[in-house]
């Protein structure tokens, strides 16, 4: 009797070939013959075994083989993983698909055949280079070395080859006469072939036996919270699940960087001051965005249609709330270099405050009284109160950041004293109606400014139609300040609701306080009234194709125009920067390093460069000041952009998620506004804060939900000193049951590749 | 080389037969096919899925005139398999382990409605949960009043489902033929497959009696049974299976006249009164022991074909050239609950007040575990020295 052991891989079709050469051999010799794979879980890669005895009696034995005459090796890492060569009988054999020197794998004595079957396969097309179906080359090569007529075992394995014969046949046909290392030993396999008395494979002996009797306890319950030792089933495995942390959408929207999940994270664990600290690392700002920004986190956030989109500003308002008078230290000057700053808004106070934190003397110029630039001048204190602000910029000051008022500056002013300049001068000039009269409108931006900073109210009385053109931020503040001077504000807007660039919320509240808003019109001519009123032609707009931008062009429509009257006419259509810092020449002013020719390198931030909104400033401030210490140390400065792949819904288990409800802001309504800057939007209490954190999916992190634990049906996964989930890959089989489960994608499945 | 042999020993080669190399599934659905089987209701489970598959296969092909439905449960396979089976058809499914134990209750049902038919299980046991070798499931089905036969070869499976048909529908009783799980189910070895024409003559078309479901002569079936008769149908099923034995021993004789190949309820391997050590099996453990014990003289077999009904006679003839300090070496693939395995609880009851043997139990292979040739030198080197009552061996 002829006993052959096979180790191979899942998939490469050993199974298959075992049984074809069973065939094989009943058909050459009159055989008696028995081929059965090693029962087990078998899957695709994962290590597996099948048997085949010949004989020429009848077989008494249905045991696997122990004893091989000869052991067939589908897959050369095999060798690493299996020991292949238990029970090899003397004189034992080995054929094994390989093109490499595997002498340091085999034991002495053992002798061995080489086929290129892998080679030989993947030239016919027979399967691919990760898992080669070698099955037919190596049942050639077997044919070999029992110098078996291979054109029989052709017909045969073309009879019984689940797909492709002719390539089979062929690489069988290929493969046995292929066989390196043929040297008469063969023999020893067929004189084995046809002997007629069994010998018993394994001798028994006495303490076997009782070792056997010994090993019997212990085995109570078939319940296990450690991995069941017995059954490492590690090695089936072809894909690998791994923890990983992915990019939920929130941080990868955040123009400043913020790391949105984590701050949130903190703040639903009631660390405020930690969640400060992480939202300080991007923005300096949390308070002020947490109220103006429209809030870029939460626009494609994965529970907004899942109980609404998490409160996000309100977290971050909160958490900067928190800390108001948090103490600072002074940062320590390391550089000689002095650098300045021109423009004391979110993108130029940033960019000082990094380049402090770093090491720099940096010196701010602000043209106006005040600090704050836009956040400042530009929003109402019904939005943003001034303490909030005043207290963000205080920390900054505190850090080092030097801060000279009332001086306006060009870049040319700068050269003397300092080695470098970022402009950061922000959009402050409006820009003017393109009708005649234009000297009859008023700029909204400049309104704003002189209300905020002198109370001055343009001469607005109670009662006063006031019509305002544009559908921005600015159109809104000017409405909603106008409105709480006693006025009657009308915004005119040549495009619908759909296109306006204002904060959507902000819309909402000004039409709930009574501002009204006129779509599809536009101002085509202004004439003073005899009693000192405005006439105003206005023109009706239909809406044509999407430009560039997506928006769609509003198109005038012929003879659509009438006439209106009001006390003060508002532009509010858009803002340019203010060119003396570069004495009067106009820049295109892009992020970073500017083309402007100076003694000293000048680099812009903030609106006059880059986004409109006080987050995107912020961003700009901290990739600037990135670009100058990179500059002035002479390092290679790139800019990097988001790349990494983003959660999206359909990457979540949304079954383990409830569809909570977002807890939003109670907004301040009085029945009157006149003369009423209350703060209209109010803060959330901690308790609702805590509650509103944990609504957070945490999108693409890991947070020890435990399904993985709960579900994984080896056992493998546990919890380690720290609490974290940690994967036991001796018993991890790579189901991917974990992956699936994982509510949040913080699981991958990877394949791995083998050698 | 690897030629034809001139070798004395030759395979016998059965005429009217062709020589395959199968797997024992395989070999179940062929019988299922030769029989001309009629209807099969069917729900795949491991280590049973190739035998309804190769069905499925083969009734899709055309091969087969049979009506073949996937079910939505084993209890649903064996419900339907019943109506079937009320109606007249020949009809036949496989299933093993949970798929038994769900069945369960229609087991009962189907054996007390009288219906003839044949049914494969493919041996594994519930929990711990385990898909391999084990005859924990058919075993624990004793009481349902199906007949149960076990088969140690892929032939001996075909052969053992071609006769059952004619047991059960001369009886009106269930028949159960039991495989072991991959080390029959899964194993391609030399199996002589018997020409159609051969199994037809044989085996003729299932005659209706006419108590099956017709629409000409409508009749209750499954009505409440007061206590007054329902003894009476308890006693007719005794007399029916009481016959069992026998008409395995007849049918097994006519089988061997037509097809070459003889079985009993029992067979023995080297029983005389010289045999000091008798080993009873049931299914392939068989095969190995045979081959161990050819290097002990002393040491004899008695394999066991039927096990339900215990074949009492057929035993108490096999073991009587037996001394009586002869011992007995019972071999169990089950555990029952009990200190006893179900093979030695069957032997006890049938030698009671016959013979008085050294009888011990011998727990091996279960949930899959190997049985090689050493395992049964352990057994026997045990059974010499010191064995207890019941002994775990091999695990």
């Amino acid at each position: 009797m002829l006993e052959i052991r096979g180790h191979a891989r899942g998939g490469q079709g050993m199974v298959t070939a075992f049984e074809i050469l069973a065939k094989v051999f009943s058909h050459l010799g009159d055989y008696y013959v028995q081929s059965f794979p090693a029962f087990g879980v078998e899957r695709t890669g994962a290590p597996i075994q099948a048997f085949i005895r010949v004989a020429k009696k009848e077989i008494q034995n249905r045991s696997n083989v122990y004893n091989p005459h000869l052991i067939v090796v589908f897959d050369e890492t095999l060798f690493d993983q299996v020991p292949v060569f238990d029970g090899l009988r003397e004189n034992g054999t080995l054929l094994v698909n390989t093109e490499k020197d595997i002498s340091d794998h085999v034991p002495e004595g053992v002798n061995v055949y080489k086929v290129p079957a892998t080679k030989i396969s993947l030239e016919l097309g027979l399967g691919s280079k990760s898992l080669p179906i070698v099955n037919a080359a190596m049942m050639g090569a077997i044919m070999k070395l029992l110098d078996a007529d291979i054109e029989i075992a052709k017909e045969i394995i073309k009879a019984n080859v689940p797909s492709k014969p002719e390539a089979n046949a062929q690489s069988a046909e290929i493969a046995y006469n292929n066989v390196l290392g043929l040297d008469g030993n063969e023999k020893f396999l067929l004189e084995n072939l046809n002997k007629l008395d069994d010998d018993i494979e394994k001798e028994f002996k006495p303490e076997d036996l009782e070792y056997d009797e010994k090993i019997l306890d212990g085995f109570d319950f078939p319940v296990w919270s450690d991995p069941l030792d017995v059954n490492k089933t590690g090695n089936w495995r072809v894909l690998t699940p791994e923890y990983v942390t992915k990019e939920p959408p929130c941080t990868n929207n955040c123009p400043a960087g913020t790391d949105v999940r984590g701050f949130v994270k903190l703040a639903a664990e009631g660390k405020f001051e930690e969640a400060f600290d992480l939202i300080y690392e991007h923005n300096p700002f949390p308070s002020v965005c947490g109220r103006v920004c429209p809030h870029f986190c939460e626009q494609n956030c994965n529970r907004n249609d899942f109980g609404g989109a998490l409160n996000i500003g309100s977290i971050e308002r909160f958490v900067g709330d928190q800390v108001i008078g948090k103490k600072i230290d002074k940062a320590k000057i390391k550089y000689d270099e002095k650098i300045a700053v021109v423009g004391s808004g979110p993108a130029g106070l940033t960019a000082a405050l990094r380049l402090v934190e770093k090491g720099y003397d940096v010196t701010v110029f602000e043209a106006l009284p005040q600090a704050g630039g836009m956040m400042r001048t530009g929003i109402p204190k019904f939005r943003l109160p001034d303490d909030v602000l005043d207290d963000e910029i205080d920390k900054i000051i505190k850090k080092g950041v030097k801060l000279v008022l009332n001086k306006k500056v060009s870049v040319k002013e700068l050269e003397k004293d300092f080695d470098a300049v970022v402009s950061a001068v922000g959009s402050h000039i409006g820009y003017n109606m393109k009708v005649s009269n234009s000297e009859l409108v008023e700029e909204g931006i400049d309104f704003l400014r002189s209300f905020k900073l002198n109370g001055q109210n343009a001469g607005i009385k109670k009662g006063d139609e006031i019509a305002i053109i544009g559908g921005g931020n600015t159109a809104i503040d000017v409405a909603r300040t106008v409105l709480r001077l006693g006025a009657v504000p009308t915004i005119y807007y040549r495009r619908t609701e759909n296109e306006m660039p204002a904060i959507h919320i902000e819309v909402e509240e000004a039409l709930a306080e009574g501002v009204k808003i006129k779509f599809l019109t536009n101002l085509t001519d202004i004439q003073k009234g005899a009693d000192g009123r405005l006439q105003l032609e206005m023109i009706k707009y239909k809406l044509g194709e999407a430009d560039d931008s997506g928006r769609k062009t509003p198109i005038p429509i012929e003879g659509s125009e009438y006439m209106l009257e009001a006390d003060k006419v508002f532009a509010a259509i858009g803002q340019t920067y203010d060119n003396y810092v570069f004495s009067g020449e106009t820049i295109r002013a892009k992020q970073g390093k500017t083309p402007f020719e100076a003694k000293i390198p000048v680099f812009s931030a903030g609106d006059m460069a880059w986004g409109g909104t006080v987050t995107e400033a912020i961003g700009s401030g901290n990739k600037v000041a990135e670009e100058v210490n990179a500059y002035l140390r002479h390092q290679p400065y790139s800019h990097d952009e988001h790349v990494s792949e983003v959660i999206l819904p359909s990457d979540l288990n949304e079954v383990y998620y409830l569809p909570t409800p977002r807890i939003d802001n109670e907004i301040y309504h009085a029945k009157d506004f006149y003369n009423d800057f209350t703060e209209v939007m109010k803060p959330l209490t901690s308790e609702q804060i805590v509650n509103e954190g944990h609504r957070c999916l945490s999108c693409g992190e890991c947070f020890t939900c435990g399904n993985c634990f709960n579900f994984c049906p080896d056992a493998a996964i546990s919890y380690d000193e720290n609490g974290r989930l940690r994967i036991n890959y001796d018993y991890c089989k790579g189901c991917g049951i974990c992956v699936e489960e994982c509510p949040s994608s913080a699981i991958d499945f990877k394949l791995i590749v083998k050698n | 080389m690897v030629t034809k042999e001139k070798e004395s020993i030759k395979k016998k080669v059965y005429p009217r037969h062709t020589e395959k190399i199968m797997k024992g599934n395989y070999a179940a659905a062929e019988a299922a096919k030769l029989c001309r089987t009629g209807f099969i209701p069917a729900y795949p489970i491991t280590p049973q899925t190739t035998i309804v598959e190769q069905l499925s296969d083969m009734t899709a092909r055309g091969e087969m005139d049979a009506g073949y439905i996937n079910m939505d449960s084993e209890h649903s396979v064996f419900a339907a398999a019943m109506g079937a089976a009320l109606g007249g058809e020949r009809v036949f499914t496989a299933t093993a382990g949970q798929g038994l134990f769900y069945a369960h209750e229609v087991l009962h049902a189907i054996a007390h409605f009288r219906l003839p038919m044949v049914v494969c299980n493919v041996g594994r046991p519930s929990i711990p949960w385990n898909i391999w070798s084990d005859q924990s499931d058919s075993l624990s089905q004793r009481d349902t009043g199906w007949v149960q036969l076990y088969g140690e070869s892929s032939q001996e499976v075909l052969d053992t489902i071609i006769m059952s048909y004619i047991l059960a529908e001369k009886l009106d009783i269930p028949v159960m033929v039991v495989l072991d799980a991959f080390y029959q189910s899964h194993t391609s070895e030399n199996v002589w497959i018997p020409d159609q024409d051969l199994v037809d003559e044989f085996l003729p078309a299932k005659k209706r009696k006419g108590n099956e479901i017709d629409g000409e002569s409508p009749k209750s079936y499954g009505g409440l049974v007061p206590p007054e008769h329902y003894g009476k149908f308890n006693y007719s099923f005794w007399k029916a299976i009481n016959k069992v034995e026998d008409l395995v021993t007849e049918i097994g004789q006519e089988f061997e006249d037509k097809f070459g190949r003889s079985y009993g309820p029992v067979e023995t391997v080297n029983i005389g009164p010289e045999t000091k050590m008798v080993f009873v099996t049931v299914s392939s453990i068989t095969s190995t022991v045979r081959g161990v014990i050819k290097k002990y003289p002393e040491i004899g077999l008695i394999k066991l074909r039927l096990v339900k009904p215990f074949p009492k006679k057929s035993f108490l003839k096999a073991i009587e050239p037996l001394n009586d300090d002869v011992k007995l070496i019972v071999t169990e693939r089950n555990f029952m609950g009990d200190n006893e395995g179900a093979l030695m609880q069957e032997l006890k009851r049938a030698l009671y007040g016959e013979r008085n043997l050294k009888m011990y139990d011998f727990y091996v292979g279960l949930g899959g575990k190997d049985i090689p040739p050493v395992t049964i030198e352990k057994v026997i080197h045990r059974a010499r020295t010191n064995p207890k009552d019941v002994n775990w061996i091999g695990f």
